[in-house]
């Protein structure tokens, strides 16, 4: 269950009524500040941004149309006949500023995250690759390739339908990012190491190359639901143990791991 | 240990001290004697990735080439000044990734003793540096030398609390300017 | 670097926040009802109130459009209250003052509703509330704002100025007491209840907060591991003594 299922059922189509826009931008807010507080990328609310996006693009034109109309007008007329229109048009673009800054900051936020932890999002998604020979060849190619080049560390995410937490533009995004540095390396200094050492996922020496989001660290979130227990281990699923019961209205300080579940269900938000 | 963290891989470069149970010939350049073997009982400080190293050999199972021994930072005497008052304590001249050197050591050796002394001293020393790090008018006398010798950790903390007070005065301020 | 801001959210993205809460103004001017990204806003006809969010009350006061009428816990008898519950409750020695009291109901609507977009900035009717007075979540950006730009619309600005400053510190210096009990949330499964906290105090000790769980959960990560461990052991039931089989030693097999 994640936030499309929330916002499946506040959802009232595509009527797009001043009701499910409040309800909305809600939602954009919530998630906004969410993206910002956990260190993994969350997964990509697509039906909602669509909704955003369309609102923004109809009160882009709402404001071309206004300030068009304020134009064409008299300057003299323009103020009796509508001493509010520089108001209203004000207000509007106020509005529109602060929705684009939310998206704006949202997307960064997530970019940040995709390019800091680039591998572990491609290794991720490479292995829900459903053929298993793309994976295979892969993996011995890395070995006996005399050529061996950082680029090739680079897993093939193009045949994938499914790129949950990313957005499609994300998932292309990520691959040309990964793969130019991998090229950008090669060039400037892997290119004259001996080929075992020029991968960008070793894991020789008990470190591994790839690093991921760290999930134990803290957030503070506050709770929506009844009551929620806060999960031992999180991803773990062995034994399912939960540890300290939070409240509606709580607020607390947990591991995101712990409250990960509750956050995807909306039983609690990020603060 | 994170592949690309500075800190780790300078907390993994921290000495402490090994002592060779075996004989291994050429290589004595540990010792500074290039050529030479090393004898076993000799005692030299080695970087900790070098010393867990040689020293898994004996949960291995076969007989292990190197004991390792706490380093002098979180010796018998540094724990029961931390547990006498942990504030008067200089952690950087004792190593400065203290506390990631610690956090790697404990895996090493079974201390749950330390992980409390440590746990103490470490949320004893960050009330002070809270203190110290939201007060706008810089510090004064004793907090001079107990920010000197906060570790990497406790100056990081020290930066997060210190930027996120100064963040926040800023946004109030501005608000009185406008 | 792609994003350079610091993990949360900042002060002045939390005050732009704050600015989303919904606040009552008497309008000085018509104005017909405009459809924002935000949702609608509804046509203003003076004398009659209007709820606004706050950012457009703001830009409306700014220009003398409007005037905004002081949420109800805005005022000096109950930040004095409040002040006085905060530093003499002996039950709240070491935790906030209670917050406004959830309007959510718990089943059937999947979406619970929660500051900035609940009513706890708005001028309620006098007899509208018994309830004690509470500080709302975004009680020192809201406080501050108006104090700011509509400083004549309140009831004794100097004095609310002055609640508004005992109340920060008195509840700053709760905050930082709690850096002993912070373990309870460096461990699975554990967590420090914070309730009643403001948005912008939470903001200002985030940093903190985190890099000592942070650090606590490191030097006691080796405890838990050999808790876990215990655990996985019971549980599997057998007399298998894995304790020091663990994953380093892997780790080095394949050098």
């Amino acid at each position: 269950m994640d936030i499309d299922d929330i916002l499946a059922s506040v959802d009232h189509g595509p009527g797009a009524s001043s009701e499910s826009a409040a309800l909305d931008h809600q939602l954009l807010t919530r998630f906004w500040v969410a993206e910002r507080a956990v260190s993994e990328v969350l997964p990509w609310p697509a039906p909602l941004m669509e909704r955003i996006m369309d609102r923004v693009r109809i009160q882009i034109e709402t404001i071309e149309d206004l300030a068009a109309s304020s134009e064409s007008a008299l300057p003299t007329t323009a103020n009796t006949h509508n001493p509010n229109l520089n108001l209203r048009l004000s207000i509007l673009q106020t509005d529109l500023s602060r929705t684009q800054y939310i998206v704006r900051s949202l997307l960064r936020a997530r970019l940040a995250k995709i390019t800091k932890h680039s591998m572990h999002y491609l290794v991720l998604l490479a292995s829900r690759n459903k053929n298993p020979l793309a994976s295979q060849t892969q993996s011995t190619a890395s070995s006996q390739n005399p050529n061996q080049q950082p680029e090739d560390s680079v897993p093939d995410i193009s045949a994938l339908t499914d790129v949950s937490p990313l957005s499609e533009p994300e998932s292309t995004f990520l691959h040309a990012h990964q793969t130019l540095l991998a090229g950008h390396y090669a060039g400037s200094f892997m290119g004259a190491f001996p080929r075992q050492l020029r991968r960008l996922d070793d894991n020789a020496g008990g470190t591994s190359m790839i690093q991921g989001p760290e999930l134990k660290e803290v957030v503070f979130v506050r709770c929506l639901g009844a009551e929620v227990p806060v999960v031992v281990g999180g991803e773990d699923e062995e034994g399912d143990e939960t540890g300290v019961t939070m409240r509606m209205g709580d607020v607390w300080v947990v591991r995101w791991e712990g409250v990960k579940g509750a956050w995807g269900r909306g039983e609690v938000e990020l603060l | 240990m994170s592949y690309y963290d500075i800190d780790s891989i300078l907390t993994d470069a921290q000495k402490l001290p090994c002592t060779f149970e075996l004989e291994v010939p050429g290589l004595g350049i540990l010792e500074g004697n290039p050529g030479e073997d090393i004898k076993a009982g000799t005692r030299i400080d080695l970087p900790l990735w070098l010393g867990e190293m040689l020293s898994i050999g004996a949960r291995l199972g076969t007989s292990r080439l190197v004991t390792l021994d706490m380093p002098d930072a979180l010796s018998e005497r540094v724990m029961n000044a931390l547990k006498a008052d942990p504030r008067t304590l200089d952690l950087r001249a004792l190593a400065p990734h203290f506390y990631n050197l610690s956090e790697r050591i404990l895996e090493l050796f079974e201390e749950e003793e330390m992980v409390d002394v440590l746990s103490d001293a470490f949320k004893k020393r960050a009330a002070e540096i809270a203190d110290h790090a939201h007060n706008s008018r810089g510090t004064v006398g004793g907090g001079v030398d107990f920010l000197r010798g906060l570790d990497e950790t406790e100056r990081q903390l020290f930066r997060a609390a210190h930027d996120r007070a100064k963040d926040m005065r800023i946004w109030s301020g501005e608000a009185k300017r406008k | 670097m792609a994003f350079p801001l610091p993990r949360g959210i900042t002060a002045s993205e939390i005050a732009f926040l704050a600015e989303m809460e919904t606040v009552t103004i008497v309008p000085r001017q018509r104005l017909e009802g405009l459809e924002l990204l935000g949702g609608p806003v509804e046509p203003l006809v003076p004398p009659r109130r209007a709820s606004l969010p706050l950012w457009l009350a703001l830009l409306l006061k700014r220009q003398r459009r409007a005037n905004i009428i002081p949420p109800t816990w805005l005022h000096p008898e109950p930040l004095a209250l409040i002040l006085e519950f905060e530093s003499q409750h002996q039950d709240y020695k070491n935790a906030f003052s209670p917050p406004p009291p959830c309007p959510f109901t718990p089943d059937g609507n999947r979406y619970y509703v929660a500051p900035p977009f609940l009513p706890q900035n708005t001028a309620q009717t006098v007899t509208s509330s018994r309830d004690p007075p509470s500080l709302p979540f975004h009680w020192v950006e809201v406080g501050n704002m108006l104090l700011e730009v509509a400083s004549d619309d309140l009831v004794d600005p100097d004095q609310i100025r002055r609640l508004l400053k005992d109340l920060r510190e008195v509840r700053m210096a709760k905050m930082r007491s709690g850096v002993d009990v912070l373990d309870a949330a460096a461990t699975g499964g554990g967590g420090v209840a914070l309730t009643g906290v403001g948005s912008m105090e939470l903001g200002e000790e985030r940093g903190f907060i985190t890099g000592v769980v942070d650090g606590l959960r490191k030097i006691g990560s080796s405890k838990e591991q050999a808790r876990r461990e215990q655990m996985a052991e019971q549980r599997a039931n057998g007399g298998y003594d894995g304790t020091q089989d663990n994953d380093e030693e892997e780790d080095y097999m394949e050098f």
